[in-house]
This record gives structure tokens, C-alpha cells and sequence, in this order.
């Protein structure tokens, strides 16, 4: 019998949809209940862990990885010789305590006994100063922090490390944070010998790419790129565990809006990125069981002004300028977040919240420009600010800035450029513009990291100064603060500093200190930071150690159905 | 043949050595340090300097290219400064991963392009046509990175039935690596659970990719068959009251087929250069999201590496698409006159 071509084909589509559902429906799934019904969604995951998005796979390095989730991975695989607290103070880790010579170049750590590597070696002195020479030597990651100080380091017993300093650093002790201590004898197992440091090889850094040496309380079971990060926890951790701690977290590596939605809307992921949009942020907190940790991480936007280049080369100009700007509805598009007051975050250590807050007031941007060479001239001196194409948002602040500052008869031409265009513009003063809106943090937990890495000369040239501004006072100043080994006067001289450059200079217009805002799952994960930000307490500005997973419990009981 | 084959090959060396060279340059000259980009604005300078020498960055570029094309030929393409590993353990670990989904996504959109064509072709101007012409319309148009999130959204989120996240379940054993391609090495190692598991992955990725070429070939294959279909040989066929569907099968479907299968294989060379979104969405650890991040990062090694193995695939894909047309059309001499 002959068939019609039209049935031989429906019937050829039907079985490949049935061949389909098969496969949908349980096929081969012998030993795969488990993926399955994790797939079905909502039942409680077979282990309890803590899955985070992240953006770009994290480095595993302690010498070289350094962005949000490298710190973050780091900050868990490895312990290092203090720990920040929330408040702001840190506290004792591997260091029990420590002595700063009487010159004030020499600090002496005692190392407490009985730690462990994930190996089962003991950690001592000589891995203290095998860690810190890697990380010099390498000179990446989080090496600048020490490029400039660290003279030497020696290992006066196998519990007593000193470190020899350059010249005198008030925040050394601070910085510490991020000398992460690596297992000598293991590296050295695993050092390419054709590697460019000579007898160290390549000082393991093939081998620490999906490998960990440390002595944190997880451990590296699988590193995937572009995939993501699996540790699991490390059963000897000298500091211990409580019964309800995470036994394991991942670090997967995508923040694409949709993706992120479904997995929290699947229970397969427990707390998002902060990169997601307001939108996709406010949809996930109306999934049952979901939501919102809103905290300060130290992040700020910036609209940097290049104070080498006409009209904003003139200070009253300026002036004018952060009179002009609509903080109010700029804020407004970055929720939870707060109008910046001068340079420092508030929440930083050190920052002064006596500093004058510019606030949108015509009358006054009017005075300034008049009293500005400017002021007969403001058509022939358009303003150019640059945004940065990769942050949609940064367009709405330079079209509301444009807006504003025409009612003061400033024109502004906006121009976008991609990151990498723009770290290139902003290396050289006659290449970078007028204004640049960008996000800047701070390197370490204190006034003198923000004041220095945004105001001293020596970072123009970088992304992180766009003002040019190339003050010798100012660099004196900062230098003074920073070598203040009392905290409260190195503090009072960070004050003044602020005060310095928002009155007299005002090469910036600090627009606002960002919320970083996070989806979790609130119903079945007791995240500490989010506890601390729900009644209004300050959680650590240091990138990666709002995600210290040892203080986290997980209830996968209390799983939302 | 073989000598066809061969010529075709050799002329697709000086292809990829001029693809090599143009990107090189381009790479080079765009704006941005990569050392400085890779190390952060903070780093102190020796160790960027440090990188720009083992990069050769501080050469010229003639030079440069000199030790990057001397480091292709025996197989090295540099390091990644994104990864931090030679760019050659990346594309080992991520070309597989793509090349999978274009198979895949290959396959689908070939099986149901035919199935719509011929559907389209048979019943021409009636409501069958009608609807896959809206739908072909909708599915050309519509970008595969929409139709990613939309599948994502239905099959993840409003009805969560299909895995959303990477190339296989957490808890399931991955099998060991042979050619990479997780459904051939798990069928290989006799691993049914992993390739059943692998096979769901794949399902989403590879049909968002397909639904573009799958309807611009369906609309394609209807059209040649209904231009064919008015020919003279065979309404000459049809006057011998040979049945229409031995016509269809013996004297239509091959001419048909010689514009869709040129289209097919571009369709199939493209989808590896341009799944990255939907390799992002779906968190797909391939190499066309690895090249778009190199670009963004200004990962030079990785940038070339990726160009090129890029256009070697165009080149093989094209000389086997040449075959099968000359397969199909007898008048076509492969490398004759």
C-alpha cells in the first residue's frame, strides 16, 4: 500500500519528537535519579553547598588571581596571617600575634602550631616567606600591595617570620590580608623546571592553575574553565566546623540574566552575582524562599575630571560642574545605593563623614562659573565625558549630566568607548577626556588605599586616575599618611587629606557609593554578611570575604517546595 | 579526487597564513597594553614588562609574527593571558565542546530543513506551506540568542525538564576524554548514563543554533524544488505516468539539493564562530565564548589561535560541501575543465 510522502514525513517527525521525550522521560537514568530529580527542581541537593555566579573563571593562584572571584576562591582555599573582621578591624588567623620594631621597618609574626595544609604537612615559618618571595617575584595579582614595601623576609624560627620593610607603612598589618600562605614542599613537588624563575622554575604556576597548595578550610576538587570552581571542605581545618557549615561551594562562572534567573528559580544556584540588572534582581526576589542582600562593598562611581585639559583644568569649573549634577536621580537608577561624600567610601576605615557633600544647586554652579576663566567662554569649551560602553548604565548618567549642565549653559559632548579603549585613553593626559565615569574600589581596608591608587601621581596613566592630577602636595600628604604607624594619627591625616581635595582641588565628582546587590536563597541559607546588612551593620569592604563559607550554615531541610 | 582534495588543501595553507597575518595585525594595533590589561593598572611595572618580553610585545611586529607563526608550526600558540595556560590546552578543552553542539545543531537543522522543504515544496500554496513560510519568516528573523532564552525560559524555568547549565550534571561521572565529545567518548566507554545526560545538555544549545539555518534551508530547498518541479523533464516524467513520488525521489531531490547543501555548509561553519551567545546562556564551555573573551581581554595568543583554527574549519567545511555538490551533479568536474 502506498503511503502519502505527507504521513511518511509526519510520521518521521513524530518519532524523532518520541525519540526526544524517551530521552526527556528517564532514559539511561539508572544512576542518574539524583541529576534528574535536581533537574525536576525542588528537592533538597545531595550535598549541602553553596553555589555562587561569578564573573570569569576564578585563578586559583594566590599570585596571581585577583579579581572578585579569584578573591573570593582564594579567600577560602588559603589562610593568610590576619583575618578582616566586619567592623573593619582584623584579627589574628594564622598570625597568634605580632611585634613592630621600634624603627618601625620590622614586624614579627608568631605563627600558630598545628596547622595543617590540605596535605596533612605543617605549616611554618618557611612557607610564610616561600609565599611572600613567590608572590614578589611573580609580581602579579595582589603583588603591588607589597612590590614597594616588603624589603625582605625571613624565617626566625619555625613559628616566627619577619617582615623588613622599605620604609615605614601604616597599613601593613592591614594588607597581610592578602599574602595568602602556600605549602613550599608541595609547590616545589610540582614546579615546571623550564620555567622563567631560574632555580624556582615557574614556581608552580602551571600546576596551580586547577591545583591548591593551601591551608584554608576547603579544598580544590575541580577547576573547569569557563565552567566553574568545585571545593569541597577540608575535614582538618584547624579552626573547626560547625555541624550546619557548607560542605562544599561552587563558583560558576556566568552572570547572563536568564541563566542566573532560572537556576535560583530551580534551587540550583544560592546566591547570584552582583552584576544582574534591577529588573532581573527585583523578579528574583518575588521567587518564594529568595531574597535580596544589599550591602556596601566600597565600590564608588566616579565622574573623573581631567584637571590638565581646558575647561576643566580650572577648579571653580569643576565646582560648577559637581554643583550641575543630578545625584538625586542618579541614585535613583542604582537601589539601596548612597550620594558619595568626597573621595573615601563611607564605610572605609578612615573616611571622614565631616567632608562638604556637594548637592545640585544651579544658583551656586552659576557663582563658580563665574568667578571660572571660563565664563565668557563656556560655548568654545565644550566638555567631552566619556562613559564606558560595557556599563549600559553609565549612558543615563552622562545623558542626565548633559541635561543638567545645559541649564547652566556648560555644553557636554558624550562619547563611549569600550574598557579596552578606555584604559588606553586614559594613559595619556591630551588622549583622556574631560570626564570619565567610572567604578573604583579600594585595594585594602582603609581611607589610605582609595586616597592613594586615586589621587598619588604615580597612578595616572592607569584607569584608576583619569584627573591627571599630579599634585606634589597631595603625594607628600598621602606618603605621610600612609608611613603614620599610629592608626588614630594616620587616620586624622587621612581626614585632612579628604578635606584638602574635596575643598580646594575638587578634581572629581564623586556621585555615589554603589549597593552591591544579590538574589539568595534567604529560606534554607544563613549567609552572615546578609544577616549583618538586614540590620543595617557594616560587612567587610574586602573583596571575597563577604563569601567566607566556613561561617555560612545551609538547611536543606528548610528548602521551599 | 584525491588530487582535487589535496590542491584544495594547499591552497587553504595560504588561506590560513593570510588569515593569520591580518590578524595579527588588527590584534595588534587596536588600541590597549595586554600586558597591562592583564596584569591590572596597579601591578608594578617589571612584572608587565616581564610579560610584554615573554610575549615579545616589546619586538617588532614582523618579529613578533616570526615567533608566533615559528610557535604555530610546532603546534604552540602562545599562552593565554587570560587563562594563564598555553592557548593550545584551551582549544583542546573547547573546541570539542563547540564542535559538538554544531554537530548536533547540524543535525537537527538538517533533518527538519529537508522535512519542511519537501513538506513546503509538496503541498506549495496551501495552508501546509502557508504556516511553515510564517514560521520560516519568524525563525530566520528571530536571533538564536533569543530563541536560547526563550527555550531557557520554557524548558528551564516556567517548565523545568531540560538542564540549563553546561555539558553534563555535576553527579555524573564524566567519561574519559578520547575525542572530547562527551556523546561519542560515554558511547565509547559504554557510559549510558553520562551520554544520556550529555544528550539532554545538548538539546537546548544546539536547537537554539539550529532554528536560523534550519528555516533559511527549508525555505531554500522549496523553492528549488518548485523552480525544478516546472522543468520539462518532468512534466516529460510525468506524462510517462511515473508516480510523483518516484519523481520526487529519483529526478527532483538531487538537482534540489545542490543550492541547500553550498548553504548547509556555511550555515555549518558559521554556527562555530557564532553560537557565543548562546554558549554564554547556556554556559556552554566552548570556543567561540573563549574567542569572544579573548577579544574583550585583548588575549592576543588566544585571539589568532581562534581566527585561525576558525578558518581552517571554513576551508574544510567548503571543500566537503564541493564534494557532495559534485556528488550530486554530475556536470560539476572537480578540479577539471
Amino acid at each position: 500500500m502506498r503511503k502519502n510522502p505527507l504521513v511518511r514525513l509526519t510520521v518521521l517527525m513524530l518519532v524523532f519528537v518520541l525519540a526526544v521525550s524517551l530521552l526527556l522521560s528517564g532514559c539511561g537514568q539508572k544512576g542518574n535519579q539524583n541529576s534528574s530529580n535536581q533537574n525536576q527542581q525542588n528537592t533538597a541537593p545531595k550535598e549541602k553547598i553553596i553555589r555562587v555566579t561569578v564573573s570569569g573563571t576564578p585563578n586559583l593562584d594566590p599570585g596571581v588571581g585577583q579579581d572578585y572571584g579569584s578573591s573570593t576562591a582564594l579567600a577560602n582555599i588559603y589562610d593568610s596571617l590576619v583575618f578582616p573582621q566586619n567592623d573593619g578591624t582584623l584579627k589574628p588567623l594564622l598570625a597568634e600575634k605580632w611585634d613592630v620594631g621600634s624603627d618601625n621597618l620590622t614586624y614579627t609574626f608568631y605563627l600558630r602550631k598545628g596547622v595543617k595544609f590540605h596535605n596533612g604537612d605543617e605549616l611554618t615559618a618557611d612557607d610564610v616567606v616561600f609565599s611572600m618571595k613567590r608572590l614578589l617575584a611573580i609580581g602579579e595579582g595582589f603583588a603591588y600591595l607589597f612590590a614597594d614595601v616588603v624589603k625582605d623576609v625571613t624565617a626566625v624560627d619555625q613559628y616566627t617570620v619577619k617582615f623588613t620593610l622599605n620604609k615605614p607603612f601604616g597599613p601593613f598589618v592591614e594588607t597581610l590580608v592578602r599574602l595568602y600562605i602556600l605549602n613550599k614542599d608541595q609547590v616545589m613537588q610540582n614546579i615546571n623546571k623550564n620555567g622563567q624563575y631560574g632555580e624556582m622554575g615557574d614556581y608552580g604556576r602551571e600546576w596551580l592553575i586547577t591545583h591548591d597548595a593551601g591551608s584554608g578550610p576547603y579544598m580544590v576538587k575541580e577547576l573547569k574553565q569557563q565552567g566553574y570552581l568545585y571545593a569541597v571542605r577540608f575535614d582538618d581545618y584547624w579552626g573547626g566546623w560547625d555541624n550546619d557549615a557548607p560542605d562544599a561551594f561552587k563558583l560558576i562562572d556566568t552572570t547572563e540574566g536568564a541563566t542566573v534567573r532560572t537556576l535560583m528559580n530551580n534551587r540550583e544556584l544560592e546566591i547570584t552575582d552582583q552584576w544582574q540588572t534591577t529588573e532581573n534582581i527585583n523578579a528574583m526576589s518575588k521567587i518564594p524562599g529568595v531574597s535580596i542582600c544589599s550591602n556596601f562593598s566600597g565600590t564608588m562611581l566616579n565622574i573623573m575630571l581631567n584637571t590638565k585639559k581646558a575647561p576643566t583644568d580650572d577648579v571653580n569649573f569643576r565646582k560648577a560642574l559637581s554643583c550641575v549634577f543630578d545625584y538625586d536621580s542618579i541614585i535613583k537608577l542604582f537601589p539601596d545605593s548612597i550620594q558619595a561624600k568626597g573621595p573615601v567610601p563611607h564605610d572605609l576605615p578612615g573616611f571622614d563623614p565631616e567632608v562638604y557633600q556637594y548637592k545640585q544647586d544651579f544658583e551656586k554652579a552659576k557663582e563658580y562659573l563665574q568667578k571660572s576663566k571660563y565664563a565668557d567662554s563656556l560655548d568654545q569649551y565644550p566638555v567631552d565625558l566619556l562613559w564606558v560602553s560595557d556599563v549600559p548604565d553609565e549612558e543615563k548618567i552622562a545623558l542626565s549630566f548633559q541635561a543638567a549642565a545645559q541649564q547652566v549653559g556648560i555644553k557636554i559632548n558624550i562619547v563611549k568607548a569600550p574598557w579596552i579603549s578606555v584604559v588606553d585613553m586614559l594613559s595619556k593626559i591630551e588622549s583622556t577626556p574631560n570626564g570619565t565615569i567610572i567604578f573604583v574600589s579600594p585595594h585594602y581596608n582603609e581611607a589610605g588605599s582609595m586616597l592613594e591608587s586615586r589621587y598619588h601621581s604615580k597612578s595616572t596613566g592607569t584607569w584608576e586616575q583619569a584627573e591627571w592630577l599630579q599634585n606634589k602636595e597631595i603625594d607628600a600628604m598621602i606618603e605621610d599618611a600612609l608611613s603614620t604607624i599610629d592608626k588614630k594619627q594616620r587616620f586624622e591625616k587621612y581626614k585632612k587629606i579628604q578635606n584638602v581635595i574635596v575643598n580646594d582641588i575638587t578634581p572629581t565628582i564623586w556621585v555615589l557609593d554603589q549597593a552591591e546587590r544579590r538574589a539568595y536563597q534567604s529560606d534554607y541559607v544563613y549567609w552572615p554578611g546578609a544577616e549583618l546588612a538586614k540590620q543595617g551593620k557594616p560587612i567587610t569592604t574586602i573583596m571575597g570575604y563577604n563569601f567566607y563559607f566556613h561561617d555560612f550554615k545551609i538547611y536543606p531541610e528548610k528548602m521551599k517546595k | 579526487m584525491l588530487l582535487y582534495i589535496s590542491k584544495r588543501l594547499f591552497q587553504g595553507v595560504f588561506v590560513v597564513v593570510g588569515i593569520s597575518i591580518l590578524i595579527f595585525i588588527i590584534s595588534r594595533v587596536v588600541p590597549g597594553d595586554p600586558a597591562r590589561m592583564a596584569l591590572g593598572p596597579r601591578a608594578p611595572q617589571y612584572a608587565v614588562d616581564e610579560l610584554r618580553r615573554e610575549m615579545h610585545l616589546d619586538k617588532p611586529l614582523p618579529v613578533q609574527y616570526c615567533y608566533w607563526f615559528s610557535g604555530v608550526i610546532r603546534g604552540d600558540f602562545g599562552k593565554s593571558i587570560n587563562t594563564k595556560r598555553p592557548v593550545m590546552a584551551d582549544v583542546k578543552e573547547f573546541l570539542p565542546a563547540t564542535i559538538e553542539l554544531a554537530l548536533f545543531s547540524g543535525f537537527l537543522f538538517i533533518f527538519f530543513s529537508i522535512i519542511l522543504g519537501l513538506l513546503a515544496a509538496r503541498y506549495r500554496d496551501t495552508w501546509v506551506d502557508g504556516i511553515i513560510r510564517a514560521l520560516s519568516y519568524t525563525g530566520i528573523a528571530v536571533p538564536a540568542f533569543v530563541v536560547a532564552v526563550i527555550l531557557m525560559l520554557l524548558f528551564g524555568y516556567v517548565w523545568p525538564i531540560i538542564p540549563v547549565l553546561g555539558r553534563l550534571s555535576s553527579d555524573i561521572t564524566a567519561p574519559p576524554v578520547i575525542t572530547g565529545l562527551i556523546t561519542v567518548d560515554s558511547l565509547a566507554t559504554g557510559n549510558f548514563t553520562a551520554f544520556f545526560d550529555a544528550l539532554k545538555h545538548l538539546l537546548l544549545p544546539s536547537l537554539a543554533l539550529a532554528v536560523g539555518p534550519l528555516f533559511q534551508e527549508a525555505r531554500i530547498l522549496r523553492s528549488s524544488l518548485t523552480d525544478n518541479m516546472g522543468k520539462e523533464y518532468i512534466s516529460v516524467a510525468t506524462g510517462y505516468g511515473i508516480s510523483g513520488s518516484v519523481i520526487m525521489r529519483k529526478y527532483l531531490l538531487k538537482p534540489s539539493f545542490i543550492p541547500v547543501v553550498s548553504v548547509m555548509g556555511l550555515d555549518f561553519a558559521s554556527l562555530m564562530g557564532n553560537a557565543f551567545l548562546v554558549e554564554r546562556i547556556f554556559n556552554w564551555p566552548g570556543i567561540s565564548r573563549y574567542g569572544i573573551n579573548a577579544m574583550l581581554n585583548k588575549d592576543l595568543n588566544a585571539i589568532s589561535a581562534v581566527i585561525v583554527i576558525f578558518g581552517a574549519i571554513f576551508i574544510v567545511v567548503n571543500i566537503i560541501v564541493d564534494l557532495i555538490v559534485a556528488s550530486l551533479d554530475p556536470r560539476i568536474r572537480l578540479g577539471g575543465k
